[in-house]
Parts: C-alpha cells; sequence; structure tokens
C-alpha cells in the first residue's frame, strides 16, 4: 500500500481524499493557492504546500509544481479529485514518467473514452444504444423519411447550421413530415444560408442515468448500480439520488452489463462512470464516460456500504476486485443536494464571503461532505460548492422526509446559499412522485414561487425581539447600563462619603 | 433598553417598540409596553434562542453593510433595521436618492473582466454595464436606471470587493 499521497486538488473533495487516506494510515499532502491557506483541506492535512496565486491556471492546474511537491515530499501516488486536472491525460502521463502513480485511469483510456465523440464511437464498438440519428446532412427528404420512422417519432430535424433554435423542428408523427422538412429547410436556409438538415432521435423528457463502474487492473470490472441526476439547472446536477425511482432490476442489469462492456472496451481501470439518457419508454441511450470520481459518489456508497475512494486507492495499488461484487443490488435509498454559495434569490450569483455562523445537521441517516467551517471566507475563485449533503433511510420516502429534516436544521449566515430552492423541490409532488427529468427544474423555476411555507404564529415577534437582543450585544449597551448605574450609586455614595468627611473632627 | 425594530419579510413591514431589561444570563422582554412571556438568550454569537410563550424559535442574526440586520429563522428569512431612540443620529433616512445620480455596485467580490458601456453613454434601466467573474461564474452588472453613465470606475482586469462602487449613472 502507498506510503504518502498527494492531493492534487481543494475542497471537500480533497477533503473526502484525507479522510479515507487516513483510515487507511497514508499520510497526506495538500497543496493550496495563496487564497486556501486557511482552508480545511489545508488544515487537516499531514503537510501542505502552496503552489501559487489565486488563479488555478497558475496553481491548481500547474502539473509541473504538483510533480515537484509529490517528489520533493516523497509521495507514492496521487489524487486528482474531480474538476481542475481530474480528466486530463497528461497528468497520468506525468505521474508514470515521475514513478508516481495516479489513482485513476490510464492516460490512454482516458482519451479512448473521454470525449464525447470518442466515447459514442467506442458505445457503438461495444453495442451499446446511442441516440439514433446521423451527424452527416441528408439531401433527399424521401431518404430522411424512412430514416425518421426506422428510429421512431418523435424525431428532431436539426439544421447542419443551426443554432438558437433556428431551422429545428420537432416531429410527432409521419404527417407531419414533410411540412416540417420543408419548414426546417427553408428557416434554415434564410437564417445560415444552408438549406441542410440532419435527423435525430427526439427524447420526450428523458432521464439523467448513470452507472457506476470499477474496474481493477486485472481485467475484472464491476458495475455498482445507478444514481439517477436528473434533477439538474442549466446542465449542472443538483440533487442525485441511488436507486434510480424508474430502473428495475432487469433494467439495471441491462444498463450494468453495457457500462461495463464499453469500460472493457476502452481498457478503462479504476473508478469510472457512464451517463445514460432514459426515455420515457425506458429505452435507454449512451451520452458519456466520466473517466474520475464523481461529485454524487456518496450516494452510491450509502446504498452499497462501499467506500469508494478507498477502493480507488486499493485498486491504483494493484488490489483486485472481489468475484461477489459482480451481482451487486443496492439496499434501501440514498440522496444527495448540492449546497452552494449562490443566491436563488438573485437568478443564483454566486455569494462568497465569510461565514458568520453555521449549523450543521446530523443525526440518523445524515451525512455531510464538505471544506468550509464556521469563520472561514469562501473565494471567490472556485466553484461554489460549499457542501454536499447525504441522507439515507429504508425508502425514498424516508430518505425525503430526512433530508427535508436535515435542510431544516441546516442554516449558514454571512453568504447566501441555495438551501431554499431544496426545501422547494423537496415539497414538489412531481418530485416526490419521481417524476422528472433533465428540464424538469428548468421548468420549476420559470413557473412562478408559491407562497412560502406557514409562518408560525409568534416567528416576527421572535425575530424582532432577536434583533434588539443583537443589538444591545453589540452597541455596549449592556456596559453602558451597567457603567451609569454603577456611576449613579456611586455618585450617591461619594456624596455621603464626603459629607461624612465634612463632619470629620 | 428600548429599541424600535422594523421588521420587513414576505408578510409584510411591521414595527414594535422592544424593551428588554437584563435579568441574569437573559432578559425580560417588552413588546410595544406589554410584557410577555419571553426568554432571550444568545447561546452563540450571532445566534438566539427565543421561547416565546413556550415556542422555541432559533435566530441567526447576520449585520449588513448598510446598518440593517439580515435575520434567518428556519427558511424564513427578515431583514430587520433596528434604532435605539436614544441615537436618532444613527437613523437612516430610506431612498432619499430613487432619482438623479446613482451608483452601480458590485454585487459580490470578484474580477472585473469587461466594460460593455463607457462613460458618456446613453443606458436604460437593467442594461448591462460591466461584467464581474466571479466562482467561474461571469455576471453582467445592469443599469439602476435610465440615464448616462456618468463615470465608470472600475477597469478591466481589476478585483473589487462586494459593496464596492463601479461606477456612477446619471
Amino acid at each position: 500500500m502507498f506510503k504518502k499521497v498527494l492531493i492534487a486538488n481543494r475542497g471537500e473533495i480533497a477533503v473526502r481524499i484525507l479522510r479515507a487516506c487516513r483510515e487507511m494510515n497514508i499520510k497526506t499532502v495538500s497543496v493550496f493557492s495563496e487564497v486556501d491557506r486557511t482552508s480545511l483541506h489545508v488544515r487537516l492535512a499531514d503537510e501542505a504546500y502552496l503552489i501559487g496565486p489565486a488563479p488555478s491556471r497558475e496553481s491548481y492546474l500547474c502539473i509541473d509544481k504538483l510533480m515537484d511537491v509529490a517528489k520533493r515530499t516523497g509521495c507514492d501516488a496521487l489524487h486528482p479529485g474531480y474538476g481542475f486536472l481530474a480528466e486530463n491525460p497528461a497528468l497520468p502521463r506525468a505521474c508514470v514518467d515521475s514513478g508516481i502513480t495516479f489513482i485513476g485511469p490510464p492516460a490512454e483510456a482516458m482519451e479512448a473514452m473521454g470525449s464525447k465523440t470518442a466515447g459514442k464511437q467506442l458505445a457503438r464498438r461495444a453495442d451499446v444504444p446511442t441516440v439514433p440519428g446521423t451527424s452527416d446532412p441528408i439531401e433527399n427528404p424521401e431518404e430522411a423519411r424512412s430514416l425518421a420512422s426506422s428510429m421512431g417519432y418523435p424525431v428532431l430535424l436539426k439544421a447542419i447550421a443551426g443554432g438558437g433554435g433556428k431551422g429545428m423542428r420537432v416531429v410527432a408523427t409521419e404527417t407531419e413530415f414533410a411540412a416540417a422538412w420543408r419548414d426546417a429547410a427553408s428557416e434554415a436556409l434564410n437564417a445560415f444560408g444552408d438549406a441542410r438538415v440532419f435527423v435525430e432521435k427526439y427524447l420526450i423528457s428523458p432521464r439523467h442515468v448513470e452507472i457506476q463502474i470499477f474496474s481493477d487492473a486485472h481485467g475484472r470490472v464491476v458495475s455498482l448500480g445507478e444514481r439517477e441526476c436528473s434533477v439538474q439547472r442549466r446542465h449542472q446536477k443538483v440533487v442525485e439520488e441511488a436507486p434510480s425511482p424508474v430502473v428495475t432490476p432487469d433494467l439495471r442489469r441491462k444498463m450494468g452489463d453495457a457500462a461495463v462492456r464499453i469500460a472493457r472496451a476502452g481498457g478503462y481501470v479504476n473508478a469510472g462512470t457512464v451517463e445514460f439518457l432514459v426515455d420515457a419508454s425506458l429505452n435507454y441511450y449512451f451520452l458519456e464516460v466520466n473517466t474520475r470520481l464523481q461529485v454524487e459518489h456518496p450516494v452510491t456508497e450509502q446504498v452499497t456500504g462501499l467506500d469508494l475512494v478507498k477502493l480507488q486507492i486499493a485498486i491504483a495499488a494493484g488490489h483486485r476486485l472481489p468475484f461477489a461484487w459482480e451481482t451487486i443490488t443496492p439496499r434501501g435509498h440514498a440522496m444527495e443536494v448540492r449546497l452552494y454559495a449562490e443566491d436563488p434569490d438573485n437568478n443564483f450569483f454566486p455569494s462568497p464571503g465569510k461565514i458568520i455562523a453555521r449549523n450543521a445537521p446530523t443525526g440518523p441517516g445524515i451525512r455531510l461532505d464538505e471544506g468550509v467551517y464556521e469563520g472561514w471566507t469562501v473565494p471567490m475563485e472556485y466553484d461554489p460548492l460549499l457542501s454536499k449533503l447525504i441522507a439515507w433511510g429504508n425508502s425514498r420516502e424516508e430518505t425525503i422526509a430526512r433530508l427535508r429534516r436535515a435542510l431544516d436544521e441546516y442554516t449558514i449566515t454571512g453568504i447566501r446559499s441555495n438551501v431554499g430552492l431544496f426545501r422547494r423541490i423537496l415539497t414538489e409532488p412531481e418530485f416526490l412522485r419521481g417524476e422528472i427529468h433533465t428540464k424538469w427544474l428548468d421548468e420549476l423555476l420559470a413557473r412562478p414561487r408559491p407562497m412560502d411555507s406557514q409562518l408560525r404564529e409568534g416567528t416576527e415577534d421572535a425575530a424582532m425581539i432577536a434583533a434588539a437582543v443583537w443589538q444591545a450585544s453589540q452597541t455596549g449597551h449592556t456596559a453602558d447600563s451597567a457603567a451609569a448605574s454603577e456611576q449613579k450609586t456611586s455618585s450617591w455614595k461619594l456624596a455621603g462619603r464626603r459629607e461624612q468627611l465634612d463632619h470629620m473632627p | 433598553m428600548k429599541f424600535e425594530v422594523q421588521l420587513q419579510g414576505t408578510a409584510g413591514k411591521k414595527q414594535r417598540l422592544v424593551e428588554l431589561e437584563r435579568v441574569g444570563e437573559g432578559y425580560k422582554v417588552r413588546l410595544d409596553g406589554k410584557l410577555v412571556n419571553a426568554d432571550a438568550m444568545q447561546i452563540a454569537p450571532n445566534t438566539i434562542s427565543i421561547l416565546l410563550e413556550g415556542q422555541s424559535f432559533e435566530i441567526y442574526v447576520s449585520p449588513a453593510p448598510d446598518g440593517t440586520l439580515k435575520l434567518q429563522s428556519g427558511p424564513h428569512e427578515f431583514i430587520a433595521e433596528v434604532v435605539d431612540p436614544r441615537a436618532w443620529r444613527g437613523r437612516r433616512h430610506g431612498a432619499v436618492e430613487a432619482e438623479g445620480r446613482q451608483p452601480v455596485n458590485a454585487p459580490m467580490p470578484g474580477k472585473v473582466i469587461r466594460l460593455l458601456v463607457k462613460a458618456g453613454d446613453d443606458v436604460e434601466a437593467g442594461q448591462g454595464l460591466v461584467v464581474v467573474e466571479a466562482m467561474k461564474m461571469q455576471n453582467e452588472i445592469r443599469s439602476p436606471k435610465k440615464g448616462k453613465v456618468e463615470r465608470l470606475l472600475a477597469k478591466e482586469g481589476q478585483t473589487v470587493n462586494a459593496g464596492e462602487i463601479l461606477g456612477w449613472v446619471e
């Protein structure tokens, strides 16, 4: 096993990796930029080294600086976390050159699977369905029509030169096809001077379902089941859960097998995620591969009982995956919400700043993965993810109830957070029924916001009393009045004493 | 100690006179002159526990740069303005500057990456003036009113603090 690991990241994921290392008796080395001196990943590490100024291009993204620290401190492995350099093949290459083990896939597998086009080719080779359609334009409308009926309606006609919704038509039935084709082509010609159109299967309200895979260096690949991440704001996941409310054991096995085939085809090693879109009829289509640990990995940990970061380290050290994991099934339900330093009332503007007070939820079925603490100033230079709040329980209902309870306990002041957004999501009937898709949250946020939940009687009075108490504690009022009363009594006393002195012989 | 407290929440605006009298670690409370059964304790800096007629409330207080207080109680948020009647000088007098020359403030710390207008330009209310990048997101800072850009203090590449004045629109 490794003796010392360099953690090439910051924030909650650096803390997460530090904790795994500590449990495995591995020493940890953190790196930090000038604005991260007081960050939690620096405080908790065995060693920590400054690697440059705040912009990540000059610090967290500098491979030579990371290699320099790793060699200088005698690290035998490096964990990239997610984001920053985690999917950059130059990092595993640099590690190989320096004789340091990269905790993640080899550079070649990253290249073979990482990009959308490369991943799609790999999926076709592995016989995994991708969203049907052509990336080449079709000249003949009759040919296009027969293609459309073979992939099934609805289909999407897209101008080759298109953009901003122009030259785009959704065709619901075959009878509409001819007219839609004419419209799309002429609109494209007018707007872009190019009438060429291609055809793609139109997925109605697709879900985002992804499969967590693990491969060891000895040829065994396993699927650890799915996560549903359909609740997204502008393509950014905000709520993730496992298992998916719609995935049946049969579908789980099929999607798991598909993901394993892709991993094998790409020569993949370590943790990876194969993302799919799932349509209303539960057909699944390959989307892309993430060649790293995912932000939402804790939900899989809670339903499998496995520690994915420790598993990554063990696999990088050459350990084998147990045979029994080929049939692993999720137990109970887990759900994660991503708490960001952003203001939901102000168009989700980032809200960096000093955390004045914070109350972290605890209790049954609650886990908080984070890299923040009270009194710390959230820097403006990086991703505004503060904490990941994870709940788990026997059922989806119990999990949601726990998450709601935990969100009620969660308070952070000094900065704005999106905690209110989750209070709303977790009471939406559609969400509770599991009727979600990748556009669901954007549609929800476009609807007028319902009134805030009922104010308990006395809340406003309590708030006003609190404001006064706070003011009293600030302005030195207590000191003032104490001093005033002291002076009052003492002036009487003084006068009396003076009088007595006067009467002294 | 007497405080006039104005509270702004989703249910509207309210105002009360809050009188506090120190009793041990806590306070005896009068609202608009009437004694209420309340027990107020500051349990941590900026965290106040109130037992009001037996109902337990926890209120988090964060002072804003403009002198108001932001109060959080579970999912509810309020803005409070506290006036100590003995210190009338401290009182702010509302939005006197609603018309006329208006400052353009940075809503958060960040880096100015682009100026969209220059001094002398005519602008509409809500028109983007400056692009500020914070936390990997680019945000347009908009004009508070229709008018003319009088001055732009912000420069491209400059780092700004929350509340810092980026320019003026008249």
